[in-house]
């Protein structure tokens, strides 16, 4: 067993069977924004990848060009994850793909449990060209309606098949089980990594990330919000500000002060998943802290980030 | 021409219908050539009479259909369970009664470790869950520096000392699920499930599934099998890399190894057209002590853990239905591929939803191709009502019931998991008897402990762990049972041509018994006592 200087940040990508999934893990793949992403899927040949993507085989680990690999559990959730962490080199990102029938919240709380693991979030896709047949079967609507339930973040797939009144009445569906999570239309499988991992807090050197970059949707580009700050800030006080914040902001990370203990600590939120955790057993920082969000860029980001971070200090 | 060993006993139960119970058997060759009288034998020439077996009673070697080879492996750790056992190697680990007990277990196994050792033990029960739980406190005394970790019999539970919890860092509520808090508002030391329990395990270097796989664990699990009687046994699952299969190869091929085995690929590893490609390719590497090529598919969880699939009114207690581990639409594409392809499947079905999905997932595929040289087998298959058995038959599926299940966790399923109703109806054997339904009964082995008289008697006696009778209707007979655990299982095997009775023509493997279980009398049939088992004609004393 290996330990990590700091735990890896793990995404659990949960959906049915032929939601889209494994298209989405293959789209992130191919633009990790600079990331060393680790995917865990049940087996490869579930995840066509492109020969030309791939660097090195091994019996259950793909490594690509790009620095991503891909490990296929066969069902040893256990083996996975120790091979995950004992992994050279150490990846930046942990991504499983669950398979059609898990409840994510199982998974997910691998990462709760394990110290060297940190959950990034449950992301859902759900297939929008066939949600309300699986909602009607007996036997899979638990599970699906488990699926949407548990998500920090959830979309829903496959829009440019369904037309426009289908896809609200969707998202109302879905914001039925879960009024706390972000609902973004996608098509294809086609997300940017930084939603989907969360964007890198100002003091990380991390590669650039996709900004600037238009990703269209039905409805949606995203855009980018940050801000520096050195004062203290009350932890409490932020947590209850952050689950203010409107669904449209998609993903938060930031390093501050705290002004309970004064030192440095992390904060990252999805959807209603909010975690906070202390920095300084992580070894140095930079220096800078601040707080970066990622959302929809119809939605105000700017006014209404800017107007809760002043109403803290 | 090879010589001829003629074993006399007191008496050979054959389960052979036409000479039903005789005198003296025959081998030539490892096989059986005759049964009957000395007279009967005499035609087919000259033979040295063994007489070794004058006053024991001979069996057909018991047959396990499903259990696992870390059922070897698991003695690596200290045995904490309630009723007694007895290890690969024949110590005695006489069953803890109480907490102090456990205690003392622990401290006593403690004082042989090294300094960097961890403490790792298994098969604590539930039954001291009742009143008073193991919690850290309790491992603490034992040790508080050395970490302890308790597995519990079920696997989806650990207790753990304060030393393990501080390895991982559980010091403080983190208000995770599974890691259970005490009164104080810390951890109290109980993990449940696999992800609370997978930091301590990584730390502590407890990987079950190696156990399972190391060449000590395959030889352990023989010793295991030839102490309860049993002379083919299936571990059923496991992910059969070439390495595993060359050892399996290698140490089933040694004279002194007691059994034949039969171990199932593992169907939910790999795509359906690679699990049906690889099982015809393991098919090719099978001898006659090593058995390959059939598949295990697994579709719901375990009752006692509430994930087992339910059809309505779902759990007594009012839990949550259970869990798929495949979903029903995918099961039908897969048991289609692989029953076209001539590959026999055991699926795991332990809920009355999950078999419901199974037989269908099996009809749709024998509407497409009905290949009636195979059995597939419903693997627990607990809940299954009279019209699954029905059904069943109609198939031609087969059912390995999980009668351990009924003494084991029989109380828990009356009263929390499935209500008076259905537990009373549960490993329904009568029924599978009713509709003609070939059934065995299992262990699950290292779930519960290997021993098919002690299956057979739960299946006869329908006991309960408090002695409540679960269900009188689904007794069986000491007969019936006794077929189920060697005819039976033989053919869910799909090797009752071969072992299962004492017959002309097939292997000469037997269980060599103290008692007669015929007359011992349906209650003491656990008790029957067993001096080892002969293989291909080889005997095999428990050491």
């Amino acid at each position: 067993m290996k330990t990590r200087e700091k735990p890896l940040p793990m995404t659990v990508l949960a959906g049915f069977l032929g939601a889209g999934k494994t298209t989405l893990v293959n789209h992130l793949l191919r633009h990790p924004g600079g990331r060393k992403i680790m995917v865990l899927v049940n087996d490869f040949g579930e995840l066509p990848i492109d020969e030309e993507l791939i660097a090195t085989r091994e019996e259950n680990i793909l490594t690509l060009a790009n620095g991503c690999a891909c490990c296929s559990m066969g069902g040893d959730l256990f083996a996975a994850f120790s091979a995950a962490l004992d992994f050279t080199p150490p990846p930046d990102h942990l991504l499983i793909e669950a398979s059609g029938v898990a409840e994510p919240k199982r998974i997910a709380n691998f990462a709760r449990a394990e110290p060297d693991l940190v959950l990034n979030g449950i992301v859902t896709v759900v297939d929008a060209s066939n949600i309300e047949d699986t909602r009607s079967d007996q036997r899979l609507s638990g599970i699906l309606n488990n699926q949407i339930l548990t998500a920090h973040l959830l979309l829903l797939n496959k829009c440019d098949l369904v037309g426009t009144g289908d896809i609200e009445r969707h998202k109302e569906t879905l914001l039925e089980i879960n009024a706390s999570a972000p609902i973004l239309a996608i098509s294809n499988g086609v997300l940017p990594a930084d939603i989907f991992f969360g964007v890198d807090s100002p003091s990380s050197d991390s590669a650039p990330t996709e900004e600037g970059e238009h990703h269209h949707s039905h409805e949606s580009d995203f855009s980018r919000w940050s801000f520096e700050t050195v004062s203290a800030i009350d932890k409490t006080e932020l947590g209850e500000l952050l689950e203010t914040l409107p669904s449209s902001v998609l993903r938060l990370k930031g390093i501050f002060k705290s002004s309970d203990d004064g030192e440095l600590w992390t904060v990252h939120k999805v959807g209603s998943y909010i975690d906070f955790a202390l920095l300084t057993t992580y070894g140095d920082v930079s220096g800078r802290t601040g707080f970066v969000a990622i959302g929809l860029s119809n939605s105000k980001l700017r006014e209404i980030m800017d107007e809760a971070f002043d109403s803290l200090e | 021409m090879s010589a001829i060993t003629v074993f006399s006993a007191k008496k050979i139960i054959t389960m052979n219908p036409a000479r039903p119970t005789v005198t003296h058997v025959a081998v030539r060759e490892g096989k059986i050539i005759a049964t009957g009288t000395k007279d009967d034998i005499k035609g087919w020439g000259d033979y040295t009479l063994d007489e070794s077996f004058s006053d024991k009673v001979i069996m057909p070697g018991l047959v396990e259909g499903h259990c696992h080879l870390m059922a070897g492996g698991i003695w690596k750790f200290v045995y904490v369970g309630y009723q007694d056992r007895i290890d690969p190697d024949g110590n005695e680990w006489p069953g803890v009664k109480t907490l102090e007990d456990v205690k003392a277990r622990l401290a006593e196994a403690e004082s042989t470790l090294g300094p960097d050792e961890p403490l790792v033990a298994w098969g604590f029960d539930p039954i001291f869950l009742m009143d008073r739980r193991l919690d850290k406190t309790d491992l603490d005394s034992v040790s508080n520096s050395r970490p302890i970790a308790v597995m519990h019999s079920n696997f989806h539970l650990m207790t753990v000392n304060s030393a393990s919890l501080s390895l991982a860092n559980y010091v403080a509520d983190m208000e995770i699920e599974g890691i259970a808090i005490g009164s104080d508002g810390t951890p109290n030391g109980e993990l449940q499930e696999m992800a609370a329990m997978f930091p301590i395990m990584r730390r502590l270097g407890i990987n079950f599934r190696e156990v399972g796989r190391s060449r000590e664990s395959v030889i352990d699990f023989g010793k295991v099998c030839n102490r309860v009687g049993v002379t083919t046994a299936a571990d059923l699952i496991n992910d059969l890399p070439d390495e595993d299969v060359a050892e399996m190869t290698d140490i089933t091929n040694g004279s002194d190894y007691p059994i034949r085995l039969m171990s199932l690929l593992n169907g939910l590893a790999q795509p359906a057209e690679e699990t049906s490609a690889r099982a015809l390719e393991l098919k090719k590497k099978c001898t006659d002590k090593l058995r390959l090529g059939s598949v295990k598919i697994v579709t719901d969880g375990s009752i006692q853990g509430f994930t087992a699939r339910l059809r309505w009114p779902y759990h007594y207690n009012g839990a949550p239905n259970g869990i798929w581990n495949i979903a029903p639409e995918q099961l039908n594409g897969l048991v289609a591929i692989l029953n076209d392809a001539g590959v026999q499947m055991h699926i795991h079905t332990n809920g009355d939803e999950a078999i419901e999905v199974a037989l269908d997932a099996l009809e749709l595929a024998k509407i497409q191709n009905n290949r009636p040289d195979l059995l597939h087998v419903l693997q627990h298959c607990q809940m299954a009502d009279r019209a699954q058995f029905r059904k069943m038959k109609r198939l031609g599926v087969a059912a390995n019931l999980f009668a351990n299940h009924l003494y084991y966790f029989g109380d828990k399923h009356y009263e929390l998991t499935m209500g008076p109703d259905r537990a009373l109806r549960m490993d329904a054997c009568q029924s599978a008897i009713d509709y003609g339904v070939t059934f065995t009964i299992h262990s699950d082995a290292p779930v519960t402990p290997m021993a098919p008289l002690f299956t057979a008697w739960c299946a006869v006696n329908r006991l309960t762990e408090s002695g409540r009778t679960l269900g009188e209707y689904e007794k069986i007979t000491v007969a019936e049972a006794l077929e189920a655990i060697t005819l039976g299982a033989a053919a869910t095997l799909q090797m009752d041509h071969e072992v299962g009775s004492i017959e002309v023509g097939k292997w000469a493997d037997f269980a060599i018994l103290e008692d007669d279980p015929e007359t011992i009398g349906a209650d003491k049939l656990k008790d029957v006592g067993i001096w080892g088992t002969v293989l291909a004609g080889e005997k095999h004393k428990i050491p």
